[in-house]
C-alpha cells in the first residue's frame, strides 16, 4: 500500500520543494570555500559542491526551476494545443486541412532540437525557456485533440445538440471538452516529465537559467568535471530528476488506467 | 600428439616475437587538451604549437631560471650598443638531409619574418633589427636601430633551413628542423607523432578535450604523461593513484583582475583599492587552487631580473575595503554594482563566483557575464568591460610593461585594454629607451612595477603552477618554469617493465 503512495509523495515534495524554493535561493548560492567537494556526511546531507554550496538546498532552489518551467511550459502547450486541435478537428475542411499541415511541419522537426535553437537565439533566462519548449511542445496536444474531436464529433449525443440547434462554442464546450479532458490530462502528465528532463538537457547544455541560480541540469553539468573525486556532485541531482519523472509517469500511468472505462476498476 | 610440440614452439616464438616488435615500435604518449594547429613556428601563436614547435626546431637564445638570455645554438658579442655579432657554436644541429644550420638559415629565417608582406604574427618582437650581415659561415651580424642591451633575448625564432623557405616549403604540415625531434606524422589533426632523433623513439601527441577523460586514459594506460589543465581536485585525485607520479613547481603565467580606467567608476584609485582589499587571494589559492599557485603583486614574478620583491601585499582586510568604498561614496543605501567579464573555461567562472561572493561581503554587487573565447577577448580589446580576469602565459622579457602600460599602447598597437594613462609610469618607459645597463634597465623596471602596484590598473593575483603526472611506465621528465615541453628529450621507458609494455602495446 505504502509503495503506491510513493510517487505521490515524491510528487507533492516536488510541489513544496518549489515552492519554498524562493526562500533557499540565496541560502543556496552561499559560497564556503571550506567544504569544497566535501561529501554527504552529518552535517550536510547530500554534502557540498565544488564552490562549498550547499547540494541540498541547491536541489530544493533547482526544484523550482524545474517545476516552474515544466507547469509552464505544459499549461501553455496544452491550452494552445487543445484549442487549434478542437478548431481543426470540428471545423474540419480548409482550416483542418491548413492547421495539419503546420503540425505535420513541426512534427517533421526534432523537437529538442529546435527548442536548443530557439534558446540559443533567444539567450539563456527562465522565460525564454519556456517559449522555447512551448513552441515545440504544443503539437502533441493539437494532434491529440483533433483526433479525438474527429471520433467524437459523429457520436449520437453531438448529433443531438447539433439538430437541437445548439452553438458550435456550446458543442465544442459541453459536448467535447469533458470528453477530451481525460485523454489531455494523461498527456499532460507525461509532458510534464518530459519538460523536467528537457529543461535539465538545456540547463546542461548552459541554455538554461544562468548562474548561479540553481538548476537540477546545471548542477549535473558542474558536476561532471568532479566525478572521480566527488560522485554526489551528479548523483543527487541526477537520481532527483530521475525520481521525478519516474514519479510523473507513474502518476501519468495511473491516470490513464483510471479514467479509461474500458478497463474494470476493481483490478486497479 | 607429436604435432602440439612444434606448433606450441612456433607459439611461443611468434608471441614473443611479437612482443619484442612491439616493444620496439612503442610510442610515448602524451595527453594534450588543445592539438596543436600549425608547425610553422614562423605563424604559430597558440602555446601547443609553440611547444611543439620548441622540439622540432631550435633557437640562438634560451633563458635561465632568472630569464636573462644565454647562449642556445649561438653565443653573441655586442660590438657596438647597436651592433651584435652572433656566432653558432657546437649545438647547432643537423637538419634532416643532414646539413648543418649555418648563418644562412639564421639570415633567411630572420629575413622573413621581418619581410612585412609575409604578416608573421612574430615580426613586431624584432622589428629593431636593421640589417642582417652574413659575416662568415657560422657569423651573422645583427645592426639595430636603437640601442637596446637586452637584444639576445629577441632573439628566440625557430631557425627554419634557409633552401626550403626559399621553395616555399608547407612547414606548417610538414616541419622541417634541426631540433631534437624529427616529425613522423600528423594522420589526424587531434593525433601528432614526432620521433626522437638520439634513439628514433616515437612519441604521439593525443588530444584529449575533457580533463576527466584525459586522467582516466592515463589510468588505463592510453597515455603515459598529461600536463596541466587539470583541476586541482583531478591533480589531487591522481595523487592518490598507486603508481602515477606528480611533479609541481612554480609557474610564472601571471592571473590578475584588469579594471577599466575610462570608466567612471572603475577608474576611482580608493575603489579600485577596496577591491583589492576585499578578496581573500590566499583563500583561494588555499581552497580552489589547493595550493597550486603563489600569490602575485606584479606581472613579472621576483625571480625575474627584472621583477620587483619587495612590494607589499594588498593584505585581506575587508574592514578597509568597506571604509574605502564609504570614502568613495558607496554604502549599504548606495551599493556598488560593478559588472565582471569572464570566459566559459570551468575553471574561471568558478573564480569569478567565489570573487564575486568575497565583494558581495563588502557590499560591492557584481554581476557575472561569461562569454565564449572569441566575444569575450573581442569586448576586452575594445575596452567594453568594467572587470575581467585573464592570464599573461610565457612572459620572458620586461618590454611587455610598454606593451601593456605605456599610454599609446592602447589596442591595437599594444594590449593596454585598461586604458592606463599614468605619466610616471611614461616618462620611467622613456627612460628605459635609453637605459644602456641591465642594471640601469632592471632599477627603472622596479619603479614602474612600484607604481602599477600603487596605481592597480591590474590586480594581480597568482602565478600558476606547473604540474606533470605520468604512469609508472616512464621516467626523467623535467617539468619546466613556463611548462614547455623540453624535458621530453629526457624521458625513458623504464626497462624492468618491458614485457608489460609489449602486451599493452599489442592490446591497443
Amino acid at each position: 500500500m505504502i509503495r503506491r503512495w510513493i510517487p505521490y509523495l515524491l510528487i507533492a515534495l516536488w510541489g513544496i520543494a518549489a515552492l519554498i524554493g524562493p526562500w533557499f535561493g540565496e541560502a543556496g548560492n552561499a559560497i564556503d570555500l571550506e567544504r569544497i567537494l566535501q561529501p554527504p556526511g552529518p552535517t550536510a546531507l547530500l554534502g557540498h559542491d565544488d564552490l562549498g554550496r550547499s547540494i541540498l538546498l541547491r536541489l530544493v532552489a533547482g526544484a523550482q526551476t524545474s517545476f516552474m518551467v515544466a507547469v509552464g511550459v505544459v499549461g501553455f502547450s496544452a491550452l494552445a494545443g487543445s484549442l487549434v486541435g478542437l478548431l481543426a478537428g470540428y471545423h474540419g475542411g480548409w482550416l483542418d486541412l491548413l492547421l495539419v499541415r503546420v503540425i505535420d511541419i513541426f512534427l517533421a522537426f526534432p523537437g529538442i532540437l529546435l527548442a536548443i535553437a530557439l534558446a540559443g537565439v533567444m539567450g539563456p533566462g527562465i522565460d525564454n525557456l519556456i517559449i522555447a519548449l512551448s513552441v515545440v511542445g504544443w503539437v502533441g496536444y493539437a494532434r491529440l485533440a483533433r483526433g479525438q474531436v474527429l471520433s467524437l464529433k459523429r457520436r449520437d449525443h453531438v448529433m443531438a445538440a447539433v439538430a437541437l440547434g445548439s452553438s458550435r462554442l456550446t458543442i465544442l464546450r459541453k459536448h467535447l471538452l469533458p470528453l477530451l479532458m481525460a485523454p489531455l490530462i494523461v498527456e499532460a502528465t507525461f509532458g510534464m516529465a518530459g519538460m523536467v528532463i528537457a529543461e535539465a538537457g538545456l540547463s546542461f547544455l548552459g541554455l538554461g537559467i544562468q548562474p548561479p541560480q540553481a538548476s537540477w541540469g546545471s548542477m549535473i553539468r558542474d558536476g561532471a568535471g568532479y566525478m572521480l573525486m566527488a560522485p554526489h556532485m551528479v548523483l543527487a541531482p541526477g537520481v532527483t530528476i530521475m525520481l521525478v519523472v519516474l514519479s510523473l509517469n507513474l502518476l501519468g500511468d495511473r491516470l490513464r488506467d483510471y479514467l479509461d472505462i474500458r478497463l474494470p476498476k476493481a483490478a486497479h | 600428439m607429436g604435432w602440439r610440440q612444434p606448433l606450441l614452439l612456433l607459439w611461443v616464438t611468434l608471441s614473443s616475437l611479437a612482443c619484442s616488435t612491439a616493444y620496439e615500435e612503442d610510442s610515448i604518449r602524451m595527453g594534450l587538451a588543445s592539438a596543436p594547429i600549425t608547425l610553422d613556428p614562423r605563424y604559430a601563436t597558440d602555446a601547443t604549437s609553440e611547444r611543439i614547435n620548441r622540439l622540432l626546431y631550435q633557437r640562438l637564445v634560451a633563458f635561465d631560471e632568472r630569464s636573462m638570455p644565454i647562449p642556445a645554438v649561438a653565443d653573441w658579442q655586442r660590438l657596438s650598443p647597436r651592433r651584435y655579432r652572433v656566432r653558432l657554436n657546437q649545438s647547432a644541429g643537423r637538419f634532416l638531409q643532414g646539413r648543418r644550420l649555418d648563418a644562412d638559415d639564421v639570415i633567411a629565417t630572420y629575413r622573413y619574418v621581418l619581410d612585412p608582406n609575409n604578416a608573421s604574427p612574430r615580426r613586431s618582437g624584432i622589428t629593431m633589427i636593421e640589417e642582417i650581415v652574413k659575416v662568415d659561415d657560422l657569423t651573422v651580424d645583427f645592426k639595430l636601430s636603437r640601442s637596446d642591451p637586452l637584444f639576445p633575448a629577441y632573439l628566440t625564432l625557430d631557425i627554419l633551413p634557409a633552401d626550403l623557405i626559399n621553395s616555399d616549403h608547407d612547414f606548417a604540415r610538414n616541419p622541417v628542423g634541426s631540433g631534437p625531434f624529427s616529425f613522423n606524422a600528423w594522420p589526424l589533426p587531434g593525433r601528432l607523432i614526432l620521433k626522437r632523433r638520439e634513439d628514433n623513439r616515437r612519441f604521439e601527441f593525443v588530444e584529449v578535450k575533457n580533463p576527466t577523460v584525459r586522467v582516466l586514459k592515463l589510468l588505463r594506460g592510453e597515455i603515459d604523461m598529461l600536463q596541466n589543465d587539470l583541476s586541482p581536485e583531478l591533480i589531487d585525485y591522481l595523487q592518490a593513484q598507486a603508481g602515477i607520479g606528480i611533479e609541481r613547481r612554480d609557474g610564472s603565467n601571471f592571473t590578475y583582475i584588469g579594471f577599466n580606467l575610462r570608466d567612471p567608476q572603475t577608474a576611482d584609485p580608493r575603489l579600485r583599492r577596496a577591491i583589492a582589499h576585499a578578496i581573500d587571494r590566499q583563500a583561494i589559492i588555499h581552497h580552489l587552487m589547493q595550493g597550486a599557485a603563489r600569490r602575485a603583486e606584479a606581472l613579472l614574478p621576483p625571480e625575474h631580473w627584472a621583477g620587483a620583491d619587495a612590494l607589499k601585499a594588498h593584505a585581506y582586510d575587508p574592514q578597509r575595503a568597506v571604509s574605502l568604498l564609504r570614502e568613495a561614496g558607496y554604502g549599504a543605501a548606495n551599493p556598488l554594482r560593478l559588472v565582471y567579464k569572464t570566459s566559459s573555461d570551468p575553471f574561471r567562472i568558478r573564480l569569478a563566483t567565489v570573487v564575486q561572493s568575497q565583494l558581495k561581503a563588502v557590499g560591492i554587487e557584481v554581476e557575472l557575464r561569461s562569454y565564449d573565447w572569441g566575444t569575450f577577448f573581442g569586448d576586452i580589446k575594445a575596452g567594453n568591460f568594467q572587470l575581467y580576469s585573464l592570464s599573461w602565459v610565457g612572459i620572458r622579457t620586461p618590454d611587455i610593461f610598454n606593451y601593456v602600460f605605456a599610454s599609446d599602447s592602447l589596442p591595437p598597437a599594444g594590449a593596454n585594454r585598461g586604458r592606463y594613462a599614468s605619466v610616471a609610469v611614461d616618462r620611467l618607459l622613456q627612460q628605459l629607451e635609453s637605459a644602456d645597463s641591465l642594471e640601469r634597465q632592471a632599477q627603472l623596471y622596479h619603479r614602474i612595477q612600484r607604481q602599477l602596484h600603487a596605481d592597480l590598473p591590474y590586480l594581480p593575483l597568482w602565478y600558476e603552477g606547473q604540474v606533470v603526472a605520468s604512469s609508472p611506465r616512464i621516467s626523467g621528465y623535467r617539468l619546466m618554469r613556463d611548462g614547455n615541453y623540453d624535458g621530453l628529450e629526457q624521458v625513458r621507458v623504464r626497462r624492468q617493465q618491458g614485457m608489460e609494455d609489449g602486451h599493452i602495446a599489442v592490446a591497443y
